[in-house]
């Protein structure tokens, strides 16, 4: 009996302990092991830090070659005084891995394609589209260019060396929560990692393409037709380097009109299929002021980059100062230096550049088992990569990617896929002639207009518009990147892949990327729009924005007596340059003599809107529910190839606008399938009925823009509680302050150079990436609000301020 | 409460807390039944109460404190993750399954205990429930 009763409780006993340590699941997610969880010793107890911040203390890090001081400034901002560069990377490293060890984690893996190995199978399409795509190539590819440079490697490794040196005095019960939550345990981190973390980038900024909807679209439309609704050149665009008669003896390329060979080519691109080009725009501003426009005689300098906004913060702020200078700005978790930044004698920020830099080459097999294609009628033998995928608690997926002389095939998985028999010719997939690392070290290091034009040399992948502002007083703007050199139209549409001469012809020389330096206007600026006008002479596409950069470009034109506090009202403009083109278009054509009270106040409210999306303002509902739906109206034909199977590219939204207001009859405002000829002013208003009808359905959608359409700023892992959800904002992608459902700006940043260089700047979240630390996001109320930090900018490591909060000392005991 | 039962819930509680220095969640149920084994109390219910206890003043005490201190920050998020219990929900859950710990630990040795002693016939000739002499 008794010994019943003992082996009962002792079953009793490992029963609970057993209940508490498996990994549950909860609605197909996995739980965390709720023992260890909530142990209050090593669990998600131990990431609650004090309240007043974490603990800093001094550091031992091996590999110092000096004794490192580290100043932290009451946002959490780390400012490193080191004896050498390599130290202060070491230390960068360190610190940047003690505070976001999550997010670099995770977004070396996501490149990878290695997220199942410990999320496990839910992750799996995730993986195969990284690993289709090439992103682990793109990153060893890297390296093999990085390697010719020892003294960047000697900084990239020291940056590694410094995040492991974190890494190996870890021990579990300090790990970041989402390790906890996710169960598994951090990796060490490598140079290929930090290359893995500038391809991700690259992903998000440089991946686009419609070489498929441009090809179906023309196969249905016919030339002319095409030609009429998707021109390449905004008459109204004003691009960001003007033609002030640089050109004139270039010898212009793409004289040669390539034909496009393709009709259409059916098939729906699958729904999950991440690897598919999304249709979100990721844009950014940047702009710099000659000292003749500004009030006290200095330059000044803005930037604020426009991406996915998330938890922890895509940015995290750094100081580094060692002999060969001293830095300020943002960097990249799991990069060395700084990316967007200043010091004493220059200032640089960054937008991306739209030009189109991947392109689909359709290949011939020489039989049915696509085990060689033909290139110039000889076969070749496609390569076979295959892709062995970690999953958790199951055997590991094998995935074959075949790769061609133009590169991987990233759909040729999938039987009916529409580019299943296409190949990815990307930049990104490209040997750099240098590191990327070298480019920003000398920007960091940068004295001069002299050195920024130098470092500068050798930035492929992603291309950015990089502005620049010295204390001396020079302003420049450079779109650098590596662009491929092409015939009028080539990457418009799919492409010949079974002949070699259809290739690119090579590059545009670095020393003819479009640049500009202090121009006569006292401005440059740019917003994602085209880079140059027709007249430059090498043949690019691409995505290009329309609205932002006529709205700045009118705001930077009329400034004088510029102030920081001047450029604050730029980086803050809710103003849409597209609604203020489109609403007067559609209240022309509106008939309002049959309409109710209630639509005649809505027809008043939207006749006296400012066309500012400003958060408490109410008529920017109505006018986004109606244009919304005129836009997809109008462009009917569209949807009825979609869904019947075609994917098929859209008019942009300026040419749309344009024919409301010039061509009210073409034929494309006829609605298909309806016996009366529609006409523009149907479309108008037959779509203000539709919005109408959507507010009478949806009463409560009748509410500020902020409410209608809040932020969501998301946790890296999705995880809700660790987000900021509904955030009411103000703006739109079409304004300057281009916020957007979960886009928006990820840094806003003035700098005012001078003798004494002055700056300041916000990002959406904060220095510690633990969600159980006050810094997780005590910067995000401050921006939604429009605010702005002063940036500590120290000269010394002895340098006195009542801002700093701790000093710690680094060494290698 | 006898001396025995303190005894026991004071030895279990300084036990539970050198989990502090990196052993494993579940080392309290058996720090929890060693203890009660060397500690016998006067029943099986006794022992359970006294690791409860125990185990909740571990657990509890620790997560307490270490919300305080951060001010609810995290207890409020992992409240919102857990189904919506809230801090307060996630530092009882926390607090119970540290108490359950120490019981069903407790309950085990004490269990081991009345196993491993045969206590002597009293006059009626019964055995004694609890094995106390």
């Amino acid at each position: 009996m008794r010994i019943i009763r003992f082996l009962f409780s002792l079953l009793l006993t490992s029963g609970l302990i057993w209940l508490l340590s498996v990994q549950h699941q909860l609605g197909g997610k996995p739980l965390p092991v709720i023992g260890q969880f909530l142990n209050p010793f090593t669990g998600f107890w131990r990431n609650a830090e004090s309240s007043g911040g974490p603990e800093l203390t001094d550091m031992n890090i091996p590999g110092l070659k000096g004794k490192v001081s580290v100043a932290f400034d009451d946002l959490l901002v780390p400012h490193i005084f080191a004896e050498n560069m390599e130290d202060a990377v070491r230390v960068q490293g360190y610190i940047t891995a003690r505070f976001r060890l999550f997010q670099m984690d995770i977004t070396a893996r996501k490149a990878s394609g290695r997220l199942s190995e410990v999320l496990g199978e839910r992750t799996l399409q995730v993986d195969r589209n990284s690993r289709r795509k090439g992103l682990l190539f793109a990153a060893e590819n890297d390296l093999k260019g990085w390697v010719k440079s020892p003294e960047t490697m000697a900084v990239l490794q020291a940056y590694a060396d410094g995040v492991n040196a974190w890494i190996d005095q870890l021990k579990p019960a300090d790990y970041p929560i989402e390790f906890k939550l996710l169960n598994y345990s951090p990796e060490k981190w490598s140079i290929l990692k930090s290359a893995l973390v500038t391809e991700s980038m690259a992903e998000t900024l440089c991946s686009k393409f419609d070489d498929l909807e441009a090809t179906n679209a023309l196969a249905a439309l016919g030339r002319d037709t095409f030609d009429y609704l998707y021109p390449e050149w905004n008459p109204k665009q004003m691009p960001i380097i003007p033609d002030t008669g640089q050109w004139v003896k270039k010898v212009r390329t793409g004289r040669r009109s390539l034909s496009p060979v393709y009709g259409a080519i059916e098939g729906k691109i699958p729904a999950d299929e991440a690897a598919t080009p999304g249709d979100y725009f990721v844009g950014s501003n940047n702009w710099a002021v000659s000292p003749v426009k500004t009030a006290n005689g200095h330059a000044l300098l803005s930037n604020d980059p426009h991406l996915n906004l998330t938890l922890p913060s895509i940015w995290y702020q750094v100081q580094l100062h060692s002999p060969l200078g001293n830095v300020y700005g943002v960097s990249l978790p799991g990069t060395p230096g700084v990316v967007i930044g200043f010091n004493e004698h220059i200032a640089w920020g960054v937008t991306n550049v739209g030009h189109d830099v991947s392109d689909l080459y359709r290949v011939k097999w020489t039989d049915s088992s696509r085990k060689s294609y033909l290139l110039d009628g000889a076969p070749r033998d496609v390569e076979f990569k295959v892709e062995e995928i970690g999953v958790k608690g199951k055997p590991a997926v094998r995935d074959t990617v075949r790769y061609t002389a133009w590169g991987p095939m990233p759909y040729d998985n999938i039987a009916d896929h529409p580019l299943r028999d296409c190949a990815l010719r990307w930049t990104a997939h490209d040997v750099p002639e240098l590191s990327i690392l070298q480019v920003f070290l000398g920007l960091n290091t940068g004295k001069s207009y002299d050195d920024y034009k130098k470092a500068l040399v050798g930035f492929d992948t992603p291309a950015q518009n990089f502005v620049f502002a010295s204390a001396s007083g020079d302003i420049a703007l450079q779109v650098q990147g590596h662009y491929p050199l092409r015939d009028k139209e080539q990457g418009r549409f799919i492409q010949d892949g079974s002949i070699s001469a259809n290739a690119w012809k090579g590059f545009v020389p670095w020393e003819e990327v479009p640049s500009m330096k202090n121009p006569s206007r006292g401005f440059v600026f740019s917003a994602n729009q085209h880079s140059t006008p027709p007249s430059y002479p090498y043949y690019y596409l691409g995505g290009f924005e329309d609205f932002r950069s006529r709205r700045i470009y009118d705001r930077l034109d009329r400034l004088s007596g510029a102030t920081p506090d001047s450029m604050k009202t730029i980086q803050l403009d809710n103003f849409s340059q597209r609604a203020a083109d489109c609403l007067p278009a559609m209240l022309n054509l509106l008939d309002t003599r049959a309409l109710t009270e209630e639509e005649l106040r809505i027809v008043n409210e939207l006749k006296g809107w400012n066309f500012r999306y400003d958060a408490t303002l109410t008529a920017p509902p109505y006018y986004e529910v109606w244009s919304d739906s005129c836009y997809r109206m109008t462009w009917d034909e569209m949807d009825i190839m979609e869904k019947s199977g075609t994917e098929v590219l859209y008019p942009e939204i300026w040419r749309w606008i344009e024919l409301m207001q010039t061509d009210t009859t073409c034929v494309f405002f006829d609605v298909l399938g309806t016996a009366p000829r529609e006409t523009a002013k149907d479309i108008v208003n037959a779509s203000f009925r539709k919005m109408i009808a959507y507010f009478n359905n949806h009463p409560e959608r009748k509410t500020s823009w902020g409410v209608f359409k809040p932020l969501n700023v998301k946790h890296l892992a999705l995880i809700d509680a660790f987000s900021r959800l509904n955030i009411s904002v103000g703006g739109h992608t079409s304004a300057p302050n281009a916020i957007n459902g979960t886009l928006g700006p990820s840094w806003r940043v003035i700098v005012e150079l001078g003798e004494q260089v002055r700056a300041q700047g916000v990002y959406p979240g904060g220095q510690s990436g633990n969600p159980g630390s006050r810094y997780y996001d005590n910067m995000l109320d401050t921006w939604a609000k429009g605010e702005y930090y002063p940036l500590l900018f120290m000269k010394n490591a002895d340098e006195q301020s009542d801002r700093i909060v701790k000093k710690v000392v680094c060494s290698s005991r | 409460m006898t001396k025995n039962m303190l005894a026991a819930m004071a030895v279990i509680f300084v036990l539970g807390n050198l989990c502090r220095f990196g052993l494993p969640w579940w080392t309290m149920a058996p720090f929890a039944a060693i203890t009660v084994f060397l500690l016998p109390q006067r029943s099986g219910f006794i022992a359970f109460l006294s690791g409860f206890t125990a185990g909740a003043l571990v657990w509890g005490l620790a997560a307490w404190l270490a919300d305080n201190a951060n001010d609810g920050i995290l207890s409020a998020k992992i409240g919102e993750l857990f189904q919506g219990v809230g801090s307060k929900g996630i530092l009882g859950v926390t607090t119970l399954v540290g108490a359950l710990l120490g019981a069903t630990g407790a309950l085990t040795g004490q269990m081991a205990f009345d196993m491993t002693r045969t206590p002597p016939k009293d006059y009626y000739g019964k055995r004694k429930r609890n094995g106390r002499f």
